[in-house]
């Protein structure tokens, strides 16, 4: 098709401005079309309450996010989402001066370089000393930025907001976003200014993202007495053969145990499912299919429904991924995934397109994380073991977990939003064998 | 304001990482016998204690000589998080009875319970050689301790880095 | 939680007699930590953890291992023994409450 054509039919959702804009980002392919979004069922969420993106109200007006145990309950409603819906405009670019009156004091600003409250700083960007670990190098490395001389009012700028120099950086705008104060700016500013070289030799090759040793990863998350995962899935079958409220069991309808009746099966999921007019992956199709069968719910986020999508998925280890990218309503669903993929959110102002592609952060260290690169297929160990959360996490779990650090309210994990962009994920893992449960940080 | 990814409270182990299942049980299998419960021990609050006073505790004034040519302990230098560090410790010993590694222990310099496994071996284990999966609260030097048959103790150590925070959680 | 206390093991398809063979184990169980207050104080009770593992060959002792709260939850342990002859292989976890639990392994040579 060609391009910009498209950016004259404006469609029937509210969507018209952040949709031309997705455009620009998206760029001009001759494969992908524009995303539109007139045909799109509302869905009623079937996950578990933890993981349905509510937010309550409590009675002295204060907003409270229901989330899973542990994770912040902080509303970031301020903030747009991946919400077909949320028709909310860019932040806008803000041009700044500097405030009149704050001296800077480069002491305060190093504490807030580092503070985990606020970036932290090191996230992105390497600055000395042997108290920075884990520093990463999605941005510049900052240890020698004093050289270049640049006018205190730039290096504010650059913070508060970047996008006036570079308008596609992935730096968050602080000071719009009121993740940092003014004067806490001008203190940072204060502090890249003493950073002049030469910069001490490196005692540590690790400490430097640039030189630093790549996580080794958990060994094989096939074998059970390696990823526990495996061993708590293997007795799992009891579950395929329990009736259910309606005297029904799965085994009754998919003879042959498993891993002989769902040999195949997942490797055609996630994929645009006509019963119900939308994408769904395999735990999304459990919470309308059992319910319809045996009776019982497999809610989205429920023990049960990760149990049996992950039984689902081992029945089809090292078959490729096998998707249907090709049929109009799938072509319709992965054109919205991708801008999804592309689209800026949350208090971060982030796309996935920022950490997760080659030519911005994928493969450098965000702090100590590496960042994974979506073109070499980040879906097909999904549901994985998370060793750091000693449970299973599916996709989706995944993608709210990722929504927190954006500074941006999760949707429904069963949400038709999420589950288009985790077709456009899993359309980099076509072709390539699964291998389910994973085994993970 | 919020931080980065921090937010994340270490969680309490989840129904959901433990999936409902009876199953049979093959011949490597489990077999769960509670053998009834034993009274409240002290020993079960774990002993917190520093690494110098765990090394004075169980080695005393004893002489630990360097272990290098002899122990090889196996670290990852950077550990994803501090919940699951693997470390294998081999130690190069004929395993005979009358010249046989006695004991290996695995100590983590900046944990709390800074003895994390005391390993006793018999000459019928064939090899010195012990695996395990620890946990390590921070950055810190993991050693290998290992008492020989006729009494000998040999060290190595290693730092592992442990990384913490970051978008993954 | 019905899952604590499943065992697997694993041993390598052929062994010859006389061979040292290297053994994998995984036990599922809480590894409880210790917990602290919003003050930092200990909340004292009987943690529940694995504080010994017991491997016998041919009913003889050949490994024993004291553990703490130090090792990651859902324990890895491998180790060796010499496959003089056939026999049963036995792996018992006890933890602080009383609860045991076993795997054990057929060794056939091949």
């Amino acid at each position: 098709m060609v391009c910009g054509a498209a950016v004259g039919r404006a469609p029937r959702r509210t969507v018209a401005r952040w949709l031309a804009s997705a455009l620009l980002i998206v760029g001009c392919s001759a494969a992908s079309d524009a995303p539109t979004y007139s045909s799109i069922p509302s869905w009623t969420t079937h996950a578990i309450p933890e993981a349905r993106g509510d937010i309550k109200t409590l009675p002295d007006g204060k907003r409270e996010a229901m989330r899973y145990r542990g994770w912040t309950t902080e509303d970031f409603g301020a903030y747009r989402t991946y919400a077909y819906g949320d028709a909310r405009p860019d932040i806008a670019v803000q041009r700044v001066v500097m405030p009149a009156g704050v001296v800077g004091d480069a002491k305060k600003g190093r504490a807030l370089f580092l503070s985990r409250a606020k970036g932290p700083c090191t996230g992105c960007h390497l600055i000395p000393g042997n108290d920075v670990w884990p520093a990463g190098n999605v941005g510049p490395d900052l240890s020698t930025i004093a050289d270049r001389k640049l006018p205190d009012a730039y290096l504010y700028q650059q913070i508060y907001d970047a996008r006036i120099t570079f308008p596609n950086t992935s730096m968050p705008p602080w000071g719009v976003s009121g993740a940092l104060g003014a004067e806490e700016i001008v203190h940072l500013v204060a502090f890249l200014q003493t950073l002049k070289g030469p910069v001490p030799a490196e005692k540590d090759p690790d400490r430097n993202p640039e030189t630093r040793h790549k996580p080794v990863g958990f060994g094989d998350n096939l074998d059970p007495t390696n990823n526990p995962a495996v061993l708590l899935a293997e007795d799992a079958g009891t579950q395929w053969n329990a009736k259910g409220p309606t005297g029904k069991a799965c085994a009754d309808c998919h003879a042959g145990g498993p891993a002989t009746a769902m040999r195949g099966v997942a490797t055609r999921y996630p994929k645009f499912v006509k019963a119900n007019a939308r994408v769904m992956s395999i735990e999304d199709f459990l919470t309308v299919h059992a319910p319809e069968t045996i009776g019982a719910p497999l809610a989205a986020e429920s023990a049960a429904n990760l149990t049996m999508a992950t039984l689902v998925k081992m029945a089809s280890n090292g078959m490729p991924v096998d998707l249907d990218l090709t049929s109009p309503a799938a072509r319709a669903a992965l054109a919205r995934g991708k801008a999804s993929f592309y689209r800026r959110v949350g208090q971060r102002n982030h796309a996935c397109a920022d950490c997760h592609t080659p030519d911005k952060g994928a493969n450098k260290f965000l702090g100590g994380r590496l960042l994974g690169d979506v073109t070499v297929g980040l879906s097909r160990h999904f549901p994985t073991w998370r060793t750091s959360q000693t449970e299973m996490w599916d996709m989706r779990k995944r993608m709210q977990w990722c929504m927190t650090p954006l500074g941006m309210n999760m949707l429904a994990a069963d949400s038709i939003e999420y589950a288009e962009l985790e077709l456009y994920l899993a359309s980099f893992d076509n072709g390539k064998p699964l291998s389910v449960p994973g085994i993970r940080h | 304001m919020r931080g980065w990814c921090e937010s994340r409270r270490r969680p309490e182990p989840t129904r959901r990482s433990v999936l409902r299942a009876l199953g049979t049980l093959g011949a490597a299998a489990a077999v769960g016998t509670l053998t009834g419960p034993r009274p409240a021990r002290a020993q079960a609050l774990g002993q917190q204690e520093t690494v110098e006073a765990a090394m004075k505790r169980v080695f005393g004034t004893r002489a630990i000589k360097d272990g290098s040519a002899l122990v090889k302990l196996d670290v990852p230098l950077i550990a994803e998080n501090g919940a699951v560090v693997p470390v294998s410790v081999e130690v190069n010993s004929p395993m005979t009875p009358s010249n046989y590694v006695k004991h290996i222990y695995v100590v983590a310099d900046k944990n709390r319970i800074p003895v994390v496994t005391k390993v006793t071996l018999s000459p019928e284990a064939g090899q010195a050689y012990v695996g395990e999966n620890v946990r390590l609260g921070e950055t810190g030097d993991v050693r290998a301790i290992v008492e020989q048959s006729d009494g000998t103790l040999l060290q190595v150590k290693r730092e592992v880095k442990v990384t913490v925070g970051g978008c993954g959680g | 939680m019905s899952d604590i206390g499943k065992v697997r093991l694993r041993v390598p398809s052929t062994i010859k007699p006389g061979e040292v063979v290297r053994v994998r184990s995984l036990v599922i169980h809480p590894m409880e930590r210790i917990e602290r207050d919003k003050q930092g104080k200990v909340i004292e009770r009987n943690y529940n953890y694995i504080d010994k593992v017991v491997v016998t060959y041919l009913g003889k002792t050949v490994a024993t291992f004291e553990t703490t709260q130090s090792v990651s939850e859902n324990p890895f342990f491998s180790f060796t023994f010499r496959a003089t002859d056939p026999g049963q292989l036995k792996v018992t976890f006890t933890d602080t409450t009383g609860g045991k639990f076993e795997g054990s392994a057929d060794i056939k040579f091949s």
